[in-house]
């Protein structure tokens, strides 16, 4: 009972953080290529709810950021104006999951424009270039993972159904995929296909080189399901009635396969979402102006980046949330579905 | 030993097939080096077609990949068109600096992970495995490259280590000992980031193998006899736990050459990491082939390493064979 | 009249590894013949090992013999391909030994009664169901359990209901591969009492499988028995009961429970 409601628990965070990053368009204040050229590198807004001499506030406020006498980076709050912030206001067009056209934002000002998470060298809000970035990594990483695992589930069920010779070549090829280092593999396969391309082309490239390389995992683990299920007896039984292969695979086999595959599943996507963002930091994945959460930390390869504008790094820590969802969600499966527990209650302990 | 010439075999079938899949890959693939001259006006189409010649681009497939497993077996491993040298120098060196940190790093982790994994089922479910377990759980969430960026921002901001290479300038002339601390101070970084991504999940599996084996009767059998804790736990617990961590010990070794990539690219440091995805990006063909064998002949090395420990640590392991 | 179902000469083998270098071969039959008349019952006794279940596969058309012929109502069956068996496969029909196993234990009872049904694409939907629900009648299992899930029903009952998966295409022979061995001993008295019952209404034939004497005794017409790959004796069932000739045959009689029926009191001896 209390596995079931921690996967309740994590499937409700994963739904949650999907969802923001589904409905970016509302969380975010901006559209992510609108460009502010006269504002680059504007680090992180303070919000606050009490003005400098002690005037309290309900709604919420910021002060815009101005350059200071005689720097050319170095910003400092305006006191003079305290531009309030707006909620539920309305902003520049968005297409709600791709369909429906709203101009609702979460938050926004009128007057000037609010850097929660700071700018980049285009003066492009950092925040919504996050949360439109992880729309791009997220999908990748999910697409990956449905790839792979259709492919390493199709393969699995050919080799452990038929055996034979199938089974053994399907099983070497697994082994050569295994034994290749799945990172150098990925950036060799990426390479190696036409490097300029449009985004949308690059995406897909993206898509299906991540979904290519990380078959052989999941096809193992089918093919042993698929090993040990083709001998129950039920099994038999169908084919007494006349059934055909076919048949057994849907209905016998490949229900019993589910249990493996989304486990399997919790851990891929995750890993197949970093893949994206090493691929796109490296300059591999998708190109700009379309953002993702790797390739807004690739200007952080720049030394002056590193060293002055910290906040380019919080896409990094983006994902970090996605993976305490997904691998927590993966433990509470494994869980349930693992017989080995050690008990935690009659605990020898050594002293 | 028919076990072991049987995982030779397939070692050599495994090093033949990813050799035959990158070459036949690289043919399929459109673009090679010379594409991009070909678009430079300064280079003539003449030049450029004899370059090809010269470096047998213009040969059918099979041809080449024979020239190329006939040059191995000399070895010789191509030549680098980028580089304009051989390439085996050029992997040696570069190899030479990743197993420089990737072997201090883990070694580190593992003198790290094991203390602490066993302390930790030692004491499971109390306080001590808890923070441990939670700590463990916080740096499993954060990816490695995370982890190595964050690190680099550190290292940026309090100016305390050196943010890239090997060595600083003018290292020639250091003495001995303003050498070690310069290279230290170098590997002091990386080396954190790779043992920060590794450390987690090896104190995870020492944990759990160790925690398995404390169940056992002959254990408490032994505590009743009154053996001291740390020689029932360094003596006994860890020799019946050691099956899986050997294994994983094999596979630590066999990522020597691989598992440090990003973390190099992003810290500057000259290892395989970096040369590799130069070489993929200018489509540098023999390097890329050259490396990716290399870490694959580690892995498959790590992985025939594992059984031999295995072999020689468990006997039960040996009568098995022996019966057979 | 020719019999229902004719086996001669039998011979299975499996590869069973490599010993040595050389590839061993177990023989789980080695020369088996046997003959059932329609609408009788057929005991094979033997000891577990003895080839009993290969031989159930084979007739079942389930596994391929290594030589020798079936025949099954004048058709040698080893003879079809595998398309043509499909078609034969529904009138031989196999009850295992552990419904756990040969029930699909997340499917529900009705579904599981109705398989054969649609995998043979017989009927329209809900004419299969009520199909299903006379067969679940016929084998005395309560309707309200047809929604449950296979793994929810107790051993009986689960056996019930291989018995009546088993009928629903309506088959000619139905082989009971130590059908009973797996439940209690007063189940096992039940569903016996069910399976003749069935015989007689519906003129099924059967091969009971078994490596309870006693049982076989108790159900069937002829008995064979079986041992290491051969069959070696075979007769009618008295027969074999009171005088058994060889050496496998008396030991399994030996190990029969014997009841000494003083009046009022039955005494295990």
């Amino acid at each position: 009972m209390k596995q079931r409601r921690r996967l309740t628990k994590w499937l409700v965070v994963l739904l949650i953080l999907h969802g923001i990053i589904a409905a970016a368009g509302f969380f975010a204040p901006y559209d992510p290529v609108e460009q502010d050229r006269e504002r680059p590198y504007l680090p992180p807004m303070h919000i606050h709810m009490m003005e400098a001499h002690g005037h309290f506030h309900l709604r919420p406020f910021f002060y815009p950021l101005r350059l200071r006498e005689g720097s050319f980076d170095q910003y400092e709050e305006d006191n003079a104006t305290a531009v309030p912030l707006n909620f539920f206001t309305r902003g520049a067009t968005y297409r709600l999951l791709g369909i429906v056209p709203s101009r609702i934002h979460l938050f926004g000002a009128a007057s000037a424009r609010v850097y929660l998470l700071g700018s980049d060298a285009y003066g492009r809000d950092q925040l919504s270039r996050i949360l439109y970035g992880g729309q791009v990594s997220l999908l990748a990483g999910l697409l990956g993972a449905g790839i792979t695992l259709f492919l390493g589930a199709f393969i699995g069920m050919a080799a452990g159904y038929f055996g034979g010779w199938r089974d053994d070549l399907l099983m070497r090829i697994a082994e050569l995929f295994l034994a290749l280092p799945w990172l150098y593999l990925l950036f060799a396969l990426r390479a190696f296909l036409p490097l300029s391309v449009s985004p949308l082309e690059a995406f897909l490239l993206v898509v299906v080189v991540i979904g290519m390389v990380g078959w052989a995992r999941p096809a193992r683990m089918v093919r042993g399901v698929v090993l040990s299920v083709k001998e129950r007896d039920f099994v038999r039984a169908a084919r007494g009635f006349g059934a055909s292969d076919i048949y057994l695979l849907r209905r016998h086999i490949l229900p019993e396969t589910a249990s493996v595959l989304l486990t399997q599943a919790t851990i891929l996507v995750p890993q197949f979402v970093l893949a994206e963002m090493t691929l796109s930091f490296l300059g591999l994945g998708v190109p700009e102006p379309m953002s993702s959460w790797g390739n807004l930390l690739a200007t952080l390869q720049q030394y002056n980046v590193l060293v002055s504008y910290w906040w380019m790094y919080l896409p990094a820590l983006a994902i970090v949330p996605f993976f305490l969802g997904y691998l927590s969600l993966a433990s509470a499966l494994h869980e349930r579905t693992s017989t080995y527990k050690i008990d935690e209650k009659s605990k020898w302990n050594l002293s | 030993m028919r076990y072991f010439i049987r995982r030779a075999l397939h070692a050599v079938f495994l090093f033949f097939g990813v050799s035959l899949l990158t070459f036949l890959f690289s043919a399929l693939t459109p673009g090679n080096y010379f594409d991009e001259m070909r678009l430079n006006p300064q280079i003539s189409p003449e030049a450029v077609a004899a370059l090809r010649a010269q470096y047998q681009l213009d040969r059918p497939l099979p041809i080449r990949y024979a020239h190329w497993l006939n040059a191995v077996a000399h070895g010789q491993m191509g030549f680098s068109f980028a580089y304009n040298s051989p390439v085996a120098p050029l992997l040696w060196v570069r190899a030479r600096n990743t197993l420089l940190l990737t072997a201090t790093a883990t070694l580190l982790a593992w003198l790290l992970a094991l203390p602490l994994g066993i302390c930790s089922a030692a004491r499971f479910g109390r306080a001590p495995d808890r923070v441990l377990s939670w700590t463990t759980a916080t740096l499993l969430v954060i990816p490695d490259l995370v982890l190595a960026l964050g690190l680099l921002i550190l290292a940026v901001r309090t100016g305390w280590f050196p943010t890239g290479g090997l060595v600083s300038v003018g290292f020639d002339e250091f003495s001995a000992l303003q050498k070690l601390r310069d290279l230290t101070l170098h590997m002091a970084l990386p080396v954190t980031a790779l043992v920060l991504a590794t450390l987690p999940m090896l104190v995870r599996h020492v944990r759990a193998s160790v925690a398995e084996v404390l169940d056992a009767p002959f254990l408490r059998a032994g505590a009743g006899h009154g053996l001291p804790e740390h020689k029932l736990l360094l003596g006994y617990a860890l020799r019946a736990a050691a099956n899986p961590l050997i294994s994983l010990f094999g596979f630590s070794v066999g990522t020597l050459l691989s598992g440090s990539l990003l973390v190099e690219v992003v810290m500057s440091w000259p290892g395989l990491g970096p040369l590799l995805l130069e070489s993929i990006l200018a489509r540098d063909l023999y390097v890329v082939i050259g490396g990716v064998l290399l870490s694959m002949v580690f892995l498959v090395a790590g992985n025939l390493f594992a059984d031999i420990l295995l072999y020689w640590a468990d006997p039960r392991i040996r009568t098995a064979a022996s019966a057979k | 009249m020719q019999p229902l179902l004719k086996v001669e000469n039998l011979v299975k083998h499996y590869a069973a590894g490599r010993s040595a270098g050389t590839k061993v071969k177990l023989a789980a039959l080695d020369g088996v013949s046997l003959s059932i008349p329609s609408g009788e019952t057929l005991a094979l006794v033997g000891e577990s090992g003895s080839g009993k279940s290969t031989l159930a596969l084979c007739i079942a058309c389930l596994e391929r013999p290594t030589s020798g012929n079936i025949w099954f109502e004048g058709i040698d069956v080893t003879a079809l391909d595998e398309n043509q068996q499909r078609l034969l496969r529904p009138q031989i029909q196999l009850v295992f030994q552990d419904p756990a196993s040969s029930l699909n234990p997340r499917w529900t009872a009705l579904d599981i009664v109705s398989e054969p049904f649609l995998v043979q694409r017989h009927f329209t939907k809900p004419d299969r169901a009520v199909r299903a629900l006379q067969l679940l009648d016929r084998v005395a299992i309560p309707r309200k359990m047809a929604a449950r899930r296979a793994d929810e029903l107790s051993g009986g009952q689960k056996q019930r209901l291989a018995i009546a998966r088993a009928l629903a295409l309506e088959p000619k022979i139905i082989i009971l591969d130590e059908a009973l061995s797996a439940l209690d001993c007063s189940v096992q008295a039940q569903i016996a009492n069910l399976l003749l019952e069935l015989q007689c209404s519906l003129g099924l034939t059967y091969l009971f499988i078994t490596h309870n004497f006693a049982m076989a005794a108790h159900l069937a017409d002829q008995i064979a028995v079986m041992d290491r790959g051969r069959i070696v004796e075979s007769g009618p069932a008295e027969n074999v009961l009171r005088s058994p000739r060889h050496q496998a045959t008396r030991s399994l009689i030996a190990a029969m429970p014997r009841f000494i029926e003083t009046p009022g009191v039955l005494v295990h001896s």
